[in-house]
């Protein structure tokens, strides 16, 4: 199979997958008990004007009538408007989801870069007390979890020290755009324990990759033929064995961001971070399904697209990848 | 000249129970143009040796003792850094698996260009291509290839490469660990031929390192036989094949089939290699040999000198055509200290079946 065609194939396969998504999202939330009028309801209202608000948002169609309404506005991208604040989903989503964004990928890129390279050197330096170390650290990172980790530096950097800011992004108020707003010291000096706490998390996982993997390669004939080469030692560290310990990763990192922009939830929780995990949890908890609906399809589109980046980054990667 | 000249060359490895021997007290040379095979089993310090006269022991192992002079020029006091100037450049490997032997990610191109590059700063673009595409010539591949990637060569097609990579900087030694051993016997032979004309054509010396003793038959000038980390037996081709005074080297000649004499059963040395932790005190090979004594378990033994051939065995001396006619003959290697005990121990669970 040539690679357009398994580029082609792969895209049906993502339009399928959005449709299975999507299905799943529209019954899920109309399986939940609770009443998504009650938030706007109040109880001094006539049931005439409770059942025009529920005319209104579409409520008293029958189910596969929405459904196909569901669909066909997904289609264009339109969610719909939230049941909460009459604001349209598109337009929730673009405020909130630039702020996950530069939260996760700034965790992310560091994350990536630092636990790499220390993968690389924990690999190559395999047996001594720097390789124990970083380890350890590393496995200590991935298995306590971040919420708790946000806690205990808000604790002793926000309450204690007072040097980190307790909560937000620092920017409401300020005039301009997103962007301008987001290269102001209050908003780097607001991201700066989050993304911290969040790198420390997702480090150990490509550390630890990296390790095992350098491994490995390291043990395969190439190599004694590198050092038989007389290459100079970090040569063969980055340019022939780290290059080939990449493969595995590059895979991992794509879909790892994936999830990472899905579990966003906790930390944007701990540290009142406006970002669209938040604001998923507060639409569920109102019974809000465009803005849930909305929400979690973004959430899930940015890992079903990672993967799917992962494949394509995988073939052009590694030269020995077939297209069947 | 003599371009490699190892003497009393001890390599060990560092293991949790103590330092395995894995060379120990191994001394040979070799001359310019000159092609010296290196035989033995598995485990018997072959690969670590060339290992160690390339310079790439795994970290676990070092030299204990012993020189490997190149030209003069003792290799083991060199820094890491003044090593790397021989490397390659002076002593190349034709690795032991062509298959894993070039990276993956790189095309067979660049991994030569690589190699030059590494050496000879100066080496412009096109100059660099011209060199891969005459060792391309050299060992018979179509140049055209040379932008591809080692998965899309065959397994002969990879040996080439790879020997086209190990000549490239015409260096005066090469090492050839088990350079055929993964190929078909018709592209054995094919490769083998090649590497001998190129050798001619640059002048270098080879080391061949294989447990197969038919490659070296075809290929080498003098043999070293060596077990459990030592030299057995060090001679000519023909001395070595034809009259060995070793039991060892007999043995091991005529556990591979020959054209000549095809109805001969094979033969098979009973038992295992000593370890090498803590080797025997005497001779390494006495558990397994048909003429051990008394004394080839306790006294190490000495080099004795007969017909050009160097020899390990108290009794190379009296070693004669009676003895060898025997030697040929498996009942003979069915009385041996470690054949009797792998008897015994049959024996020992048959009679625990029956009860």
């Amino acid at each position: 199979m040539s690679k357009a065609s398994f580029v082609v194939r792969r895209v049906l396969q993502l339009g399928v997958t959005f449709w299975a998504v999507g299905t799943v999202l529209f019954f899920l939330f109309r399986l939940m008990p609770g009443d998504p009028t009650s938030f706007v309801v109040s109880a001094q209202m006539t049931p005439e004007a409770r059942q025009r608000i529920i005319e209104s948002f579409g409520l008293n169609d029958p189910l596969h009538v929405q459904y196909i309404a569901f669909l066909r506005n997904a289609l264009t991208l339109d969610f719909g408007q939230s049941f909460h604040t009459n604001e349209p989903v598109r337009d929730v989503i673009w405020t909130f989801l630039p702020n996950t964004l530069v939260l996760m990928l700034t965790a992310f890129v560091i994350a990536y870069i630092l636990g790499i390279t220390l993968g690389v050197f924990t690999g190559w330096y395999r047996g001594t007390n720097f390789e124990k170390g970083t380890v350890v650290t590393a496995l200590t990172a991935r298995s306590v979890p971040t919420f708790y980790v946000g806690l205990i530096v808000l604790w002793i950097f926000g309450a204690g020290l007072g040097v980190i800011p307790m909560s937000g992004m620092g920017t409401s108020g300020m005039d301009g755009g997103w962007w301008s707003r987001i290269f102001t010291t209050t908003f780097l000096h607001h991201l700066l324990a989050p993304a911290a706490v969040l790198a420390f998390y997702y480090m150990g996982y490509p550390l630890l990759i990296m390790r095992s993997s350098m491994m490995e390669v390291l043990s395969q004939d190439f190599i004694d033929v590198c050092r038989a080469k007389g290459l100079r030692e970090r040569t063969i560290m980055f340019k022939h064995a780290a290059r080939n310990a990449m493969l595995p990763i590059l895979t991992a990192a794509a879909i790892a961001l994936g999830y990472a922009v899905g579990g966003s939830v906790l930390i944007e929780t701990v540290f009142g971070w406006p970002g669209i995990g938040r604001e998923m949890v507060r639409a569920v908890l109102r019974r809000d399904f465009p803005v849930a609906q909305g929400t979690f399809m973004v959430l899930a589109a940015t890992i079903i697209i990672l993967n799917f980046v992962a494949d394509l980054l995988y073939g052009y990667l590694d030269p020995r990848v077939t297209y069947d | 000249m003599t371009v490699l000249n190892v003497s009393d060359l001890e390599v060990y490895y560092e293991t949790e129970t103590g330092p395995a021997q894995a060379v120990d007290g191994v001394s040979f040379s070799i001359e310019e143009g000159e092609n010296l095979g290196i035989v033995g089993e598995s485990g018997c310090g072959k690969t670590t040796l060339a290992k160690a006269i390339i310079g790439i022991l795994p970290d676990a192992g070092y030299i204990n003792n012993g020189s490997i002079e190149f030209k003069g020029e003792d290799l083991t006091e060199l820094s890491e850094k003044q090593r790397r100037r021989y490397k390659w450049e002076e002593i190349s490997m034709i690795a032991q698996s062509a298959m894993n032997a070039l990276d993956p990610v790189y095309t067979i191109r660049e991994q030569i260009v690589e190699a030059i590059e590494t050496h000879r700063p100066g080496t412009g673009r096109v100059e660099a291509n011209e060199i891969v595409q005459e060792m391309f010539e050299l060992v018979g591949l179509d140049q055209k290839r040379a932008d591809e990637y080692p998965h899309q060569f065959s397994g002969g097609m990879r040996q080439r490469a790879m020997i086209a990579m190990a000549l490239a900087l015409e260096p005066s030694l090469v090492l050839a660990d088990e350079p055929t051993t993964a190929l078909d016997v018709i592209m054995q032979d094919q490769i083998l031929k090649r590497i001998g004309q190129i050798q001619k054509e640059i002048n270098s010396s080879m080391m061949v390192i294989t447990h197969d003793v038919s490659v070296v038959a075809e290929t080498c000038d003098r043999v070293v036989v060596m077990y459990a980390g030592q030299i057995a037996e060090e001679g000519p081709v023909e001395e070595i094949f034809g009259k060995p005074y070793h039991p060892y080297t007999m043995g091991l000649k005529r556990a591979f089939p020959n054209i000549r004499e095809s109805d001969q059963n094979l033969l098979s040395i009973s038992g295992y290699p000593p370890e090498l932790i803590d080797p025997p005190s005497g001779c390494r090979f006495a558990e397994r040999c048909p003429l051990a004594t008394e004394k080839c378990r306790e006294i190490e033994p000495e080099a004795h000198y007969n017909n050009g051939l160097r020899s390990y065995c108290h009794y190379a001396d009296a070693i004669d055509d009676g003895f060898r006619a025997r030697a040929d003959d498996p009942a003979t290697w069915a009385d041996t200290e470690a054949a009797r005990a792998i008897r015994t121990m049959k024996e020992g669970t048959m009679m625990e079946g029956n009860d």
